[in-house]
């Protein structure tokens, strides 16, 4: 007697989940046309575009819906990049020893920090299925402002939602995103202790070496 | 280092592993006493903290991660989710309980919401029907509660086989170790020992396996684990208090951290090297 009328509680608490990943489904196989990404817009629209321009790309991608991290790089690197000033990335987290490096150092520099984002942010994407979403949290910032934040959730049906934030700065091109927060984790904050300890133990090329050999 | 035993009756055995786990971290301890290169304000007993994150670590390579990998490997992945759901769901009473203590009432009564559903609805926590159906998971401990009641947070200190923490999070941790209404005690309150024991040891590796993703990421990026780490923790849990010090409320476990988090007043500061004085 029980066990029926509990099954069918059941079903009906899993059937519209079930409706849900379905329709997700239907939507993202029709809507997954490319965004157009203006860097002047507001902030949120300007993110809100690069971040589901990706999402959509690793949904339609079988080997990075997988987690393939190559895959999911690439994606970054084509999706994501373009929209990223590394440079002033790296800059912020050398910090004063920026100042003695080479511009080959820093051209140098510049390139094998890039990695270690497109790795940083690919790790945000693993988990991805038809259900993934990304919301915009509401802008809170000052719109006149040069410097904003763009706050973001991932989420999805079988895993704890992923926080992930963007640090940005207005530039004659429009926007362009500086810093990643993952978890409540700034990037750039937390390299500067790691930039500069292994500066001081071998140099601006130790460091150069050791971001490479993460590759 | 466990003030107060949960279970005033502990068989020998566990005192047994526990003082050979005391006496191996102690020497972990006088084995690495190095010179720090570059001191860090918020970790000024790093030289420890190296020495008992080594011995973490080596730990970890020898026992703990091979048997969570293991067990990601063998066991399918909707049994992995139910066993983790039912301790997250055991869990969500102490997170609860902090949310009160930290008088934040929405979130205790959601918590509590959360908790009858999965354990019913939910069959006893296996399936986290709640947050299906849009009540996500409010993270909360005993160590965000002493921050809340404004402890400073003290300096940042490696736990033997728990990893990273600080003063303030230690003695949460202690206390939590002690509470009654944890997945820890709803484990100890288990009579048959050899079950209890087979119950407890699930927990640890699930623990251990689902922070096996995480640990792959941080060993792609991180050029000091060490450091990253310690500088990540610190982080995080300063993002987590300064959520809940701004008063928001939060109604699903990406608000708490995102609400009131950055945007405002406590993004970090970088001096930009390349920019003229002015």
């Amino acid at each position: 007697m029980l066990f029926p009328a509990f099954l069918q509680i059941l079903r009906r608490a899993i059937a519209p989940c079930l409706l849900g990943v379905a329709l997700g489904l239907a939507t993202t196989a029709v809507g997954a046309a490319e965004r157009t990404v203006d860097p002047k817009a507001a902030p949120n629209d300007f993110l809100g575009a690069v971040a589901n321009n990706m999402l959509d790309a690793v949904k339609a991608d079988p080997k990075a819906l997988q987690g393939d991290p190559t895959h999911i790089a690439d994606l970054v690197r084509r999706y994501a990049m373009p929209y990223v000033d590394m440079n002033k990335t790296t800059r912020l987290a050398a910090g004063r020893h920026w100042r003695q490096a080479t511009a080959a150092q820093r051209d140098a520099l510049v390139q094998a920090f890039t990695g270690t984002l497109i790795r940083t942010y690919s790790g945000a994407f693993t988990k991805v299925t038809a259900d993934t979403a990304i919301t915009l949290l509401p802008f809170r910032g000052d719109l006149q402002a040069n410097d904003a934040v763009v706050r973001t959730t991932i989420s999805q049906q079988n895993s704890p939602p992923v926080g992930v934030d963007y640090r940005l700065e207005q530039t004659d091109a429009g926007w362009k995103v500086y810093d990643l927060n993952v978890e409540g984790i700034w990037l750039i904050q937390n390299y500067r202790n790691q930039f500069a300890t292994e500066i001081s133990r071998s140099g601006i090329d130790g460091l150069i070496a050791a971001l490479n050999a993460k590759q | 280092m466990m003030p107060t035993s949960p279970t005033p009756a502990t068989p020998p055995a566990r005192h047994i592993t526990a003082r050979t786990g005391l006496a191996l971290a102690a020497a972990a301890l006088m084995v690495g006493c190095a010179q720090v290169p570059h001191p860090s304000p918020n970790d000024p007993w790093e030289s420890y903290n190296r020495s008992m994150y080594r011995f973490n670590d080596t730990v970890d390579r020898a026992v703990l991660k091979p048997i969570a990998t293991g067990y990601e490997t063998v066991t399918p992945r909707p049994v992995r989710t139910c066993i983790h759901n039912i301790f997250s769901n055991l869990g969500d009473v102490w997170s609860g309980i902090n949310s009160l203590l930290q008088g934040r009432g929405r979130d205790f009564v959601d918590t509590f919401g959360r908790v009858l559903f999965n354990s019913t609805a939910g069959l006893g926590g296996c399936i986290d029907i709640a947050s299906m159906h849009g009540a996500r998971k409010i993270p909360n401990d005993f160590g965000m509660t002493l921050g809340v009641w404004g402890f400073g947070q003290g300096p940042y200190f490696v736990l033997p086989f728990l990893g990273p923490s600080t003063v303030r999070d230690g003695v949460g941790t202690a206390v939590t170790l002690a509470a009654p209404a944890t997945p820890t005690a709803a484990v100890f309150a288990i009579d048959n020992v050899p079950v209890r024991n087979s119950v407890l040891g699930l927990y640890i590796v699930d623990t251990r396996a689902n922070l096996l993703e995480a640990d792959r990421l941080v060993d792609q990026i991180a050029l000091d684990k060490y450091s990253f780490i310690r500088d990540a923790y610190l982080q995080r849990r300063k993002a987590m208090l300064d959520s809940r010090q701004q008063g928001a409320r939060a109604s699903t476990a990406d608000d708490l951290d995102r609400t009131a988090s950055p945007a405002d007043s406590n993004l970090p500061v970088y001096e930009d090297p390349d920019e003229p004085a002015h």
